[in-house]
């Protein structure tokens, strides 16, 4: 995958804990928030804070793990695949 | 002050329409007389879909149901929510094919009509049938309210407009007390209504206890300061058109 991860706090006004997602070229593509794990809604997931580009727009997922957030953004019109 | 008690099963729809049309003891009587057809139905369910052809309608007895319209993808957009009293697919009286999926939020108690009864009951009292239109017409002003809040307010007050709403809509029909009310609708069905994730509903609503805005007992909704929450919603209720805040009637 060409994704890179980079940490970061996220002023939500709940949970804080946040991955900014870049594309090979480091280019900012999405921002994932870590659910608590007691948010009732998904707990311990990651939420699609953010997406720029072909990932911005009303659809906001959560999911399981950061693997399946970034085949998720790789799937959704994210960089093309390496190789 | 609450209307006179009435046969529970007609209960609802008479305490509805007399919050929106005065009605005379006549028209009361006619509308005790309705056949009515009542069916248990359990939570999530569809009672009618979109495409439908029904030969009848329904008035909701007790417990909520959502209006909604669905896109090919299967997302949906709650368009509107059904407490008792209200008649979510009256419209199909007149218009054959259902535009809305309707679908119960919690057990409900649904009273069918048949529309060869409403027609009946419309032709012989055309006072009745203005009831009628008159409350599909208040429906309609909801539905341009919750297009000015889905489109132009922010999460928050959007929220707060939602529950403002349903309080008066509730208290209307005798559900609601001191800004107080049984409040069964999940977060996701809150998304689904006001276009915005779960996720933000769950921080919305965090952020409102923290505010001291609303408090939450189960499902219990308890509103402390009600002014205050008016405020934030931008609410100004005379979109319902209820009697008793000066909607006047014809």
């Amino acid at each position: 995958m060409t994704l890179t991860l980079q940490p970061v706090r996220v002023a939500t006004g709940a949970e804080e804990e946040g991955m900014l997602v870049f594309d090979r070229d480091q280019r900012l593509l999405a921002v994932l928030v870590h659910l608590s794990p007691e948010n009732p809604v998904a707990p311990g997931h990651w939420f699609l804070e953010a997406g720029f580009d072909r990932l911005d727009g009303l659809n906001h997922p959560t999911f399981a793990d950061l693997d399946a957030a970034k085949r998720w953004i790789l799937g959704h019109g994210g960089p093309t695949k390496e190789g | 002050m609450l209307p006179a008690p009435f046969p529970a099963n007609h209960s609802p729809i008479i305490r509805k329409l007399e919050s929106i049309f005065p009605l005379t003891d006549d028209e009361r009587q006619a509308l005790l007389e309705l056949p009515i057809q009542v069916t248990a139905i359990k939570e999530d369910q569809d009672v009618v879909r979109e495409g439908d052809r029904p030969s009848r309608s329904f008035a909701i007895l007790s417990g909520m149901t959502c209006t909604s319209k669905v896109m090919g993808d299967g997302k949906r957009q709650i368009v509107a929510f059904g407490v008792p009293g209200d008649m979510p697919d009256i419209q199909s009286l007149h218009l054959k094919v259902l535009d809305i999926s309707v679908t119960t939020l919690t057990p409900c108690s649904l009273g069918f009509i048949t529309h060869e009864a409403l027609w009946d009951l419309c032709l012989r009292s055309p006072r009745i049938a203005a009831a009628f239109w008159r409350e599909t017409l208040v429906e309609g002003a909801a539905f341009r309210e919750w297009i000015l809040n889905v489109g132009r307010r922010e999460a928050y007050p959007r929220m707060a407009h939602i529950l403002c709403e349903l309080l008066v809509r509730l208290h209307a029909v005798g559900l609601a007390e001191d800004h107080s009310c049984d409040l069964p609708i999940t977060q996701v069905e809150f998304a689904d209504a006001l276009g915005i994730t779960a996720v933000h509903v769950n921080r919305v609503f965090q952020q409102m206890r923290a505010d001291g805005l609303i408090e939450t007992r189960g499902t219990r909704l308890i509103v402390p300061d009600w002014e205050r929450l008016k405020e934030v919603g931008d609410f100004d209720e005379t979109y319902l058109h209820l009697l008793t805040t000066g909607g006047a009637a014809a």
